[in-house]
């Protein structure tokens, strides 16, 4: 059952066309992968899927729930965003309250210390976001998109700026997330990580889907390196 | 010829400012800016001397220069800039300000180039406009164009000192607060030296002005002197490393988060708006400022009256109907404090947020407005106005909010830039600020009057409520992202 369903997507930034008649479907309990290479519209896209852009022509439904309802359909996701941007005057501790309470969570005190623990903040807690490191600050979004443990979860580039140890403990969550039926949605360039986990893909390309389908498919053997390459590559020969 | 590197910076920050503001406003609201400036002076300098055959021109003047001045300081508080940079905090907006971080660039190069770009962009796009809409009505006023040219050229410069000023004055806050609150009461000493005690001439603060009274250029000279003099300094005083800080505060946003129970499902949100305000350290700034212009309106007259020597006539009435007309500043201030790109990826609606800020607002500006109104009727034996006029400050200052989030969000200060949207706000709020001022100002010799100032009060109370309410419709489905470019 598809969890992310686009049809013919069409995005325009003035004269810019970002996204062209993008058709995308990612079922449920899958772990999926958009790659692409810089400016393909990977981000447009997951912004678009989550409601926090309006497509110009096309349908979404994500979670269920079109994305003309942003409100309803961030309620049953957890997104991480591009840019790792929590609150600068709340401390890492207050910006996690703050999601438990936006989303009406019960046991705010037992989940924080979870995430809290999980990504070793406890030195860190009563800091103002503004003043962590990059690393810190992204552990803080990625807990905040953890904390009330959605069906779906839709990242832009996770492990970025997370040292080895926490890519390594950030990649077994999201293992084990699809591994109990939940569904992950992911944009990435790390393509080794990307294909430890991933088990089906898309490739985006100047706004293009130019391959989709299950890893072992499209991959015809080879690395997700030759796939990206020969997609991109194609494309840019066609 | 090998252009310097600062005259290549200069370049790319004005082609970034007005990229800027054509991203943020459109290019039509842009270029409309300076335009609306300049048919407002043009209106403005037509009807003054008619409504003002009285003033002199020396007090007229004195009121130009002194409100260059004052513009200079708003807008010249670049010292905090940097700290704003290094602390991260604007949001996923690049500028080219942000270089010396990774670039082998000077932060004190960056902020001289800033500093001239900032006083080209502000010549370009309110000085020269302003002097052209004057030049309209000269022939009118009986005054030569050459006249009006070192009218602009004067002003400017007060505003160039009152900009450095305000600069230099930033940029030792930055370096330590309490050398930043002694230079802020030694201006104010200044300030009370020229006025009310007289001892020194306003020509002190502003050297410019000096020259109107005797035609001598020095007084030009010695402006251009002073404003080159404190830019330097400002940029000579600006911190070259900022230190990151590790601000720790041990609270909880859940116990806040009850006390404001009263606001139902906005509870969560209106407590981090509250703590904000608090830890970004603009409580006492935003209080003080609310404070500090509506005083300055009811200290401008009182100095036009003992200048001109002529009751204005100007009661509590009167002055409490410019209560929400400088609540705009306050609303915009509090708006600016974070991006909050954080709430896209939750559950939470521009407008939820805009409400917030709009009870954070009240909640500052309503204690200041009513004691204000109070004193007011207290220092002018008017104690009998006061009911009437904390009910048109209240109205005024519902109903110029409720206009003001309406037009411009969360954007306020940058909203205000298009002239499209400056438009619709005049439209809006200067109709009936002028009917009720000018049913307050005829009060004593009409007391039916005091009915139509009701009537305004609880007509614009009553416009407030739909235009609060339509703001889930007009700001539902906003980004918390203003430029909104993203790949």
């Amino acid at each position: 059952m598809p969890v992310i369903e686009a049809s013919d997507v069409s995005k325009c930034f003035g004269t810019t066309r970002v996204l062209q008649g993008v058709s995308l479907n990612v079922d449920e309990g899958e772990f999926f992968g958009l790659f692409g290479p810089n400016g393909a519209g990977k981000t447009t896209l997951l912004r678009v899927l989550t409601g926090q852009l309006m497509q110009d022509t096309g349908t979404v439904v994500t979670a269920g729930v079109p994305n003309t309802e942003p409100i309803r359909l961030k309620q049953r996701v957890g997104i991480v965003p591009e840019a790792e941007t929590p609150p600068t005057f709340l401390t890492a501790q207050e910006t996690l309250e703050l999601t438990c309470m936006i989303r009406g969570l019960d046991d705010v005190q037992s989940r924080i210390e979870r995430w809290i623990r999980f990504f070793d903040l406890k030195e860190k807690r009563d800091v103002l976001c503004r003043d962590l490191s990059k690393g810190e600050r992204q552990k803080v979004m990625l807990a905040a998109a953890f904390i009330h443990e959605p069906g779906l979860l839709l990242l832009d580039e996770p492990f970025i700026n997370l040292d080895p140890i926490y890519q390594r403990r950030v990649r077994e969550y999201l293992q084990g997330v699809a591994s109990e039926g939940r569904t992950v949605f992911m944009c990435t360039h790390i393509l080794e990580i990307a294909e430890r986990l991933c088990e089906t893909v898309a490739v985006i390309h100047r706004g293009r889907v130019v391959e989709q389908g299950r890893l072992a498919e499209v991959s015809r053997g080879g690395g997700l390196e030759e796939v990206f390459l020969r997609a991109v590559e194609g494309e840019a020969v066609a | 010829m090998r252009q310097s590197l600062s005259l290549r910076l200069f370049k790319a920050m004005m082609k970034e400012e007005w990229r800027l503001h054509q991203s943020l406003v459109g290019p039509l609201g842009s270029g409309l800016f300076p335009a609306m400036i300049f048919v407002f002076t043009a209106f403005l300098a037509v009807v003054t001397p008619l409504l003002l055959s009285r003033l002199p021109t020396a007090t007229l003047l004195l009121m130009l220069h002194a409100a260059s001045v004052a513009y200079g300081l708003f807008v010249g508080n670049f010292g905090s800039i940097g700290e704003q940079v290094m602390t991260r905090r604007l949001g996923q907006v690049s500028m080219v300000m942000q270089m010396p971080q990774t670039y082998p660039v000077s932060f004190k190069r960056m902020m001289a180039v800033f500093y001239a770009k900032d006083a080209v962009f502000y010549l370009l796009y309110s000085y020269i406009p302003l002097t052209l809409g004057v030049a309209v009505a000269a022939p009118m006023a009986e005054a030569s164009l050459s006249g009006v040219a070192m009218l602009g050229v004067t002003t400017f410069l007060a505003f160039m000192v009152g900009m450095g000023l305000s600069f230099t004055l930033s940029a030792v806050s930055v370096r330590s607060r309490p050398a930043g609150l002694a230079m802020y009461a030694a201006l104010a000493c200044v300030v009370a030296m020229i006025h009310p005690l007289g001892i020194i001439g306003p020509e002190c603060l502003m050297p410019s002005l000096g020259y109107w009274a005797s035609k001598d250029p020095q007084g030009i000279a010695a402006a251009a002197a002073a404003s080159l003099i404190l830019a330097s300094l400002g940029v000579a005083l600006m911190k070259e490393k900022y230190e990151i800080r590790q601000s720790r505060h041990g609270d909880s946003i859940l116990g806040f988060d009850r006390l404001l129970d009263f606001m139902g499902g906005l509870s969560t949100l209106a407590a981090k708006e509250w703590i904000e305000v608090r830890r970004s350290g603009a409580l006492a700034p935003v209080v003080f400022s609310f404070g500090g212009h509506l005083l300055a309106v009811y200290l401008m007259s009182w100095v036009f009256e003992r200048g001109v020597g002529v009751d204005l006539g100007f009661n509590v009435v009167f002055y409490s109907g410019f209560v929400g007309f400088m609540g705009v500043m306050t609303y915009s201030f509090i708006t600016n404090l974070e991006h909050n790109e954080y709430l896209n990826v939750q559950p939470v609606s521009v407008d939820q947020v805009v409400k917030c800020k709009l009870a954070v607002y009240f909640a500052l500006t309503t204690g200041v407005a009513a004691l204000y109104v109070v004193g007011l009727g207290a220092v002018k034996h008017q104690m009998g106005l006061v009911p009437l006029g904390l009910l048109l400050a209240a109205a005024t200052s519902v109903y110029v909010a409720a206009v003001t989030s309406h037009l411009t969000g969360l954007w306020t200060n940058t909203m205000f830039f298009d002239a499209g949207i400056i438009l619709r706000f005049c439209g809006a709020v200067v109709p009936p600020m002028i009917v009720a001022e000018i049913a307050a100002l005829i009060m004593p010799v009409r007391p039916a009057a005091a009915y139509a100032v009701v009537t305004v009060s609880v007509v614009l109370l009553l416009v407030s409520v739909p235009i609060l309410r339509g703001l889930e419709r007009k700001w539902a489905g906003a980004s918390f992202s203003l430029v909104n470019t993203g790949q």
